[in-house]
């Protein structure tokens, strides 16, 4: 209708100007800057050895990336993202699967729990990663399973100080705080399966665990593709815990903080190489996520 | 005589069923308070442990504090400079997400209404950049509004504008397609102009929509921690979570200073918390309507 063509550019104006500047722009940018001696505020010439005086001077193909795979640090990182994600993904799962049925078994007080499990969500990951390091180096070093503790499991001792450990301590770490907005989402997918088949199913002699893999499971596709393509990109660009827990000491730095302290391991700061990084970890999460969400939507059309 | 035993079997039968449900449903009660008991754990220690003093919350983390004292946290409301860090928080929260709230609804009703091959083109745009990671876009970004002499609070909000958006677009955009044009008609033909139709009878048909834009961009703005990190840094303009982190950078130095840590933790998430219990109905519902729109 032309009285919504007139408007089209006017209403749309604002919006494309902020994704432009905020969004594209920069993105294309730091594509090409991947592939330049940038150095942050200048562009640098590796043949003359000062600032360059045009882009084209400044072009050093992919050194950058030839750079970043090289180092220790970036691989060890990738590594560990990957190792994350999977007991991660797994992990939050199970907990908000866990919590929703739980929670949906119970008639009175159903929505008392349900706060109480999403609370930690509303709060900061910075703030609790500190209060989660004092209970891994305090509450469960020196209280809970300590020799003379409740429990001697000399794993969980010093979980902040060890690689692995501090891996299992990041999990443990967002299992108590996204649980509860992963139930939320199993919540809602639970509600919307109609009693008919569980009646049907009781009907049939059905045992509880057949009723689940048969009925629950199937019907919940929809929201297990929505809480894994949340854990998997909420576990692969996790920063501000990490930063909390153990700020990459002992070799537990995320890809996250591997692109934030790249400029701070190198002088003078290497923005190429940390921007090849950057653009490496762009193509691992669209191609992951993207491929997630063809997989489980394909299996929620096959029902 | 013959049916007598049968009889009491089935009776049997009867109870022990729903003995077992009973003990079944008795039995989900205490797992859930268990573990609503362990998921409450770490605030209790957060709140105790902010009454004591750093000997006594070494000596004993999880007791209740034997002389609880206020101090600490009257200390560290000084340190992070509560009520300023406070405002300032708000205000970009507030800003920012108005901001998004009302730039991406009036663009998403456009897309929808005006249906062209270019708005298909910058619908896609918006949905493919849900994809970018912060991190390959911050140092460009950052640099670039440097040159526009925009690394500061104002910059800041224009940012959180830019990548709230995109979201923002396609939620909208899924629910702008429900919303019945025969109304918006009927206001052409009283006279209503573009932005009379678009405050006074669309966006209020929106409002559940509204609901989960607002409050999944507030969570996120709220509580984030890199953007201002690299916008602001340590300014005197800090958000609360970034005199947090300075605080808690530059007492650390030295060990752990839990006696500053644990108080300013407790200030900085109490706001929060307040605004959570009273608004959680509207939180739960837009998080659950943003999952299942997506």
């Amino acid at each position: 209708m032309d009285f919504y063509k007139k408007w089209f550019w006017p209403l749309l104006l604002p919006s494309i100007l902020l994704f432009g500047f905020v969004i594209l722009f920069p993105f294309v940018v730091g594509v090409l800057n991947s592939f330049l001696a940038w150095r942050g505020t200048y562009y640098f010439d590796p043949e003359t050895g000062i600032r360059a005086t045009n882009l084209f001077a400044s072009f050093v193909g992919f050194d950058n990336y030839a750079n970043a795979f090289a180092d220790e640090r970036f691989i060890r990182a990738l590594v560990y993202t990957v190792q994350y994600t999977l007991v991660a993904v797994v992990v939050v799962n199970f907990v908000g699967l866990g919590l929703a049925l739980l929670v949906t078994r119970a008639r009175r007080g159903a929505g008392l729990f349900r706060t109480v499990f999403f609370l930690p969500n509303m709060l900061g990951g910075l703030a609790l990663g500190f209060i989660w390091q004092f209970i891994f180096q305090i509450v469960f070093t020196d209280i809970l399973f300590s020799p003379e503790g409740l429990m001697h499991i000399p794993f969980l001792r010093y979980m902040t100080q060890d690689s692995t450990k501090a891996l299992f301590a990041l999990v443990i770490l967002n299992a108590w705080q996204y649980g509860g907005y992963m139930m939320i989402i199993y919540i809602a997918g639970l509600n919307n399966i109609s009693r008919d088949y569980y009646e049907a199913a009781s009907i049939d002699g059905a045992t509880p665990l057949r009723t689940f893999r048969s009925i629950t499971v199937p019907m919940l596709m929809p929201s297990f593709t929505v809480v894994f393509f949340l854990t998997l990109s909420n576990s692969f660009k996790l920063l501000d815990q990490n930063i909390a827990l153990t700020d990459g000491e002992f070799n537990t730095r995320l890809l996250a903080m591997q692109i934030l302290r790249t400029v701070k391991d190198t002088a003078p700061p290497d923005y190429g190489k940390a921007q090849a990084q950057a653009v490496i970890f762009f193509i691992l999460v669209a191609s992951i996520t993207l491929t997630q969400v063809y997989v489980t939507k394909k299996r929620e059309l096959e029902l | 005589m013959t049916v007598k035993p049968r009889e009491s079997v089935a009776l049997r039968a009867d109870t022990n069923y729903f003995l077992k449900k009973r003990i079944g449903y008795a039995a989900t009660y205490v797992v859930l308070g268990l573990i609503a008991l362990y998921t409450l754990a770490p605030l209790w220690f957060l709140v105790t442990n902010s009454l004591k003093d750093q000997a006594e919350i070494i000596r004993d983390p999880l007791g209740i504090p034997r002389t609880a004292s206020f101090q600490y946290i009257i200390k560290a409301t000084q340190e992070i400079h509560f009520f300023r860090s406070l405002g300032i928080t708000f205000s970009i929260t507030f800003v920012s997400v108005g901001l998004i709230v009302i730039i991406s609804s009036i663009g998403a009703w456009i897309l929808v209404r005006n249906h062209t091959r270019w708005s298909q083109v910058i619908f896609m745009a918006f949905v493919a950049a849900m994809l970018i990671p912060f991190q390959a876009i911050m140092y460009p970004l950052i640099q670039f509004f440097d040159t526009l002499g925009l690394k500061n609070v104002t910059g800041l909000v224009f940012m959180y504008g830019g990548f709230g958006l995109s979201m923002s677009v396609f939620l909208y955009h899924g629910f702008v397609k429900g919303v019945p044009k025969g109304i918006e008609e009927a206001g052409i033909i009283d006279g209503c102009n573009i932005f009379q139709l678009f405050f006074t009878i669309v966006l209020p048909l929106l409002s559940s929509i509204t609901v989960t834009v607002i409050v999944l961009n507030s969570m996120w703005i709220w509580n984030d921690y890199l953007l201002p990190f690299l916008v602001i840094g340590n300014s005197t303009t800090k958000t609360l979570v970034l005199e947090l982190y300075f605080a808690r950078i530059l007492a650390g130095q030295f060990g752990n200073p839990w006696e500053l840590i644990f108080p300013a933790v407790l200030i900085t998430i109490i706001p929060i918390v307040i605004i959570f219990l009273f608004l959680q109905k509207y939180i739960v519902q837009g998080i659950t309507d943003g999952a299942i729109k997506s």
